[in-house]
């Protein structure tokens, strides 16, 4: 986990894209790490939505999961609270309209209680 | 007979569970071991987290966590920021302590080992969001590391074992032959046995009869948070100990910077604001009515600092006398001619001419007189300050014989100094230079000129000290950088972040994260007064600790 946010932090240094190594979202959104799962986040306006998707790629149904998504929404820590869709994804409606690609976590806890958080740079 | 046999055949069985238990835990054991090399135990549980802008270390105490937030770049400890925590039991507050950490009251890290937290951190108009995992329980990678350390000493001892199970069945089975009561003593000497392997097999997992461990863990259980050294040379600093040392970071760009010429220098006075007092003439000193100035006292121009009396010989004297007595015999016999010429002169038996002439050779006379009686109680000269400053040397005494042209007092104004460099070549800064002394103290220097006569194979240059000039001093040695046209590319960073390691290597820390320092050897060349220049060793864009290094250097 330090050796990933060491690397993650080297990137941002460089210059890099801090996500260069990590797959394609099939929903057009910005995916990250979060412990065995991958998320995807798709910020469109006021509405998030968080799609898991599994070490196989294949995606997870987020039936019984619940999460939080803060986001930067210009200066301001936007803190969205994410229940299960019909959409097979987490989401909820923020209080304003948030940029397109705002920087923040994701955490969600599975049924199982366990808990994984995905960051987006 | 049979319950015999069936005794043996359960301690038979037992052995066979035992050699089973012992070779699936050196099998197991040798997978991989972690990103880094473990801090050793006593470390309290922590988690960390940086963007570009913050970086987060929460260590858990009993119940709260204690948070240290700094600057990223800097590791300057941010305060005053509002810090709001996403936790298993929503979202809580973090409250500042009055040094600067944060507290959160953390009743979930009781039920859980591992806690996934959200921090967002405001400060002033930057705010973060920074996902943190905290685990509690001790992480597996570490007693990998140790069990790995084990491994040699563990296969021995179960070879041993495995031998002595091999001996066991063979007595046992002995024993099932001869079928008699002493079979029974033999199947409880060998209990016996088995639970000394238990034992063994126990401790071999623990991993404490290493006496590294021994020693770590009885360092940990007295220091509680400390810095270490690791095995791979990284430092493991903890936040506490970071704010003690005043740990300070920055990132050190690649940029060009202007070649410097290190030249040898002195301090000297400006010579338009110093000054000798020297005695014109040999004699006696003697001291104003205010006694002579000591050392450091400030002087105006034109003050008196003492007087010379110059001292008669005694030819001169035995001459003056000589000259004053034919003067007195002059001047009586022109004094009765005067008188007499005055009477006659009415008449007209002297010309008005001759009275006047007398009169005038009288004077004259007289005149000459007075000045030899001047002349034999000479006047002292005046020693008068030719310039404003400070008595800087001398050390006058009154009734001393000072000879002409001898230094009485210097005089020097240590507002205005002026450096003399020697130079191997000479050439026109175009830039400004700077000197440091021997204390690290730098001092910005203005060109004033260079010497055109070679003075042992070098040429003297002069630069005006400008700014101020406290802790300076006349005569004082000092280093001059000189910068020219020249560039050079590099990594600029403070003296003070080089460390010289006890092999003369030089080394520069990293931070690489929050609490991890890893020194770099660095090839490093002179840039100006404070900073050097990194030209290999160290990457562009890399955090280096620009102020603490050297007590980074001495933890152990």
């Amino acid at each position: 986990m330090m050796l990933r946010y060491l690397v993650l932090g080297a990137a941002l240094l460089a210059g890099l894209p801090a996500h260069a190594h990590e797959p394609k979202g099939s929903h057009g959104g910005r995916v990250g790490d979060a412990g065995g799962y991958h998320a995807e986040l798709v910020v469109n306006d006021k509405s998030v939505e968080v799609f898991l998707i599994g070490e196989d790629d294949k995606p997870i149904d987020p039936k019984g999961f619940k999460g939080v998504a803060i986001l930067n929404s210009g200066g301001k820590a936007e803190r969205v609270t994410l229940a299960p869709s019909e959409k097979n994804a987490l989401s909820g409606m923020a209080a304003t309209v948030l940029p397109a690609q705002p920087k923040g976590a994701v955490q969600f806890t599975s049924p199982d209680g366990k808990t994984a958080t995905a960051r987006f740079d | 007979m049979f319950s015999h046999f069936g005794r043996a055949l359960r301690a038979l069985a037992a052995i066979a569970a035992l050699c089973a238990a012992t070779a699936p835990a050196s099998a197991h054991e040798g997978h991989d071991h972690g990103e880094q090399p473990a801090v050793s135990a006593g470390v309290l549980p922590r988690g960390e987290t940086d963007s570009n802008a913050f970086e987060i270390v929460a260590v858990v105490r009993g119940d709260h966590l204690e948070i240290h937030i700094d600057r990223f770049a800097t590791n300057e400890p941010v305060k005053g920021a509002i810090v709001e925590v996403e936790t298993p039991d929503g979202s809580v507050k973090a409250t500042e302590n009055a040094d600067g950490t944060y507290r959160l009251p953390a009743p979930w890290v009781a039920k859980n080992d591992r806690a996934d937290l959200i921090f967002t951190v405001t400060a002033g108009d930057a705010t973060d969001i920074l996902p943190m995992t905290i685990q509690t329980a001790r992480a597996p990678a570490q007693s990998a590391v140790q069990a790995n350390a084990d491994q040699s000493e563990h296969i021995g001892r179960n070879s041993i074992l495995l031998a002595l199970g091999g001996l066991l069945t063979g007595v046992l089975l002995t024993a099932i032959a001869l079928r008699g009561r002493r079979a029974a003593a033999l199947v409880v000497i060998l209990a016996a046995f088995t639970g000394i392997r238990d034992t063994y097999a126990h401790e071999g997992h623990d991993g404490h009869g290493h006496e590294e461990d021994k020693a770590q863990v009885a360092i940990n259980i007295v220091s509680g948070e400390r810095a270490q050294r690791l095995a791979d040379g990284t430092v493991f600093v903890p936040k506490t100990v970071q704010r003690i040392f005043a740990l300070r970071t920055l990132i050190a760009e690649q940029a060009k910077h202007k070649k410097i010429t290190e030249l040898p220098g002195r301090i000297i006075p400006d010579p338009n604001a110093s000054g000798y007092v020297q005695s014109a003439v040999g004699g006696r000193l003697s001291a104003p009515p205010d006694g002579f100035p000591r050392l450091g006292t400030r002087v105006k121009q034109g003050d008196i600092l003492g007087y010379v009396t110059p001292p008669i010989q005694a030819i001169d004297v035995s001459d003056m006398r000589q000259r004053q007595g034919e003067l007195d015999q002059q001047i009586s016999i022109v004094e009765r001619r005067f008188a007499r010429y005055e009477q006659l002169a009415p008449s007209g038996a002297i010309s008005r001419t001759q009275l006047e002439d007398t009169r005038l050779e009288l004077e004259g006379l007289r005149d000459r007189r007075a000045s030899i009686e001047r002349a034999s109680r000479r006047e002292p000269e005046a020693l008068i300050a030719p310039v404003a400053g400070i008595i800087a040397e001398g050390s006058a005494v009154a009734g001393q014989i000072v000879q002409p042209s001898s230094v009485v007092f210097n005089i020097i104004d240590p507002a205005r100094l002026w450096v003399e460099a020697l130079s191997f070549e000479s050439f026109e800064p175009s830039q400004g230079a700077r000197a440091s002394t021997y204390t690290g103290r730098n001092y910005d220097l203005i060109y004033r000129g260079t010497g055109f006569a070679d003075r042992s194979q070098s040429v003297p240059m002069h630069f005006a000290v400008t700014g101020d000039t406290a802790g300076l001093r006349a005569g004082q040695f000092l280093t001059v950088l000189v910068a020219t046209d020249e560039t050079k590319e590099g990594l600029a960073v403070p003296r003070s972040s080089v460390v010289r390691g006890s092999n003369g290597q030089d080394f520069v820390y990293e931070h690489v994260t929050p609490e991890r320092f890893v020194p770099r050897s660095v090839r490093t060349e002179p840039l100006d007064g404070d900073r050097v220049l990194i030209v290999s060793g160290i990457a562009s864009g890399k955090r280096v600790v620009s102020q603490g290094a050297d007590l980074l250097d001495h933890v152990r």
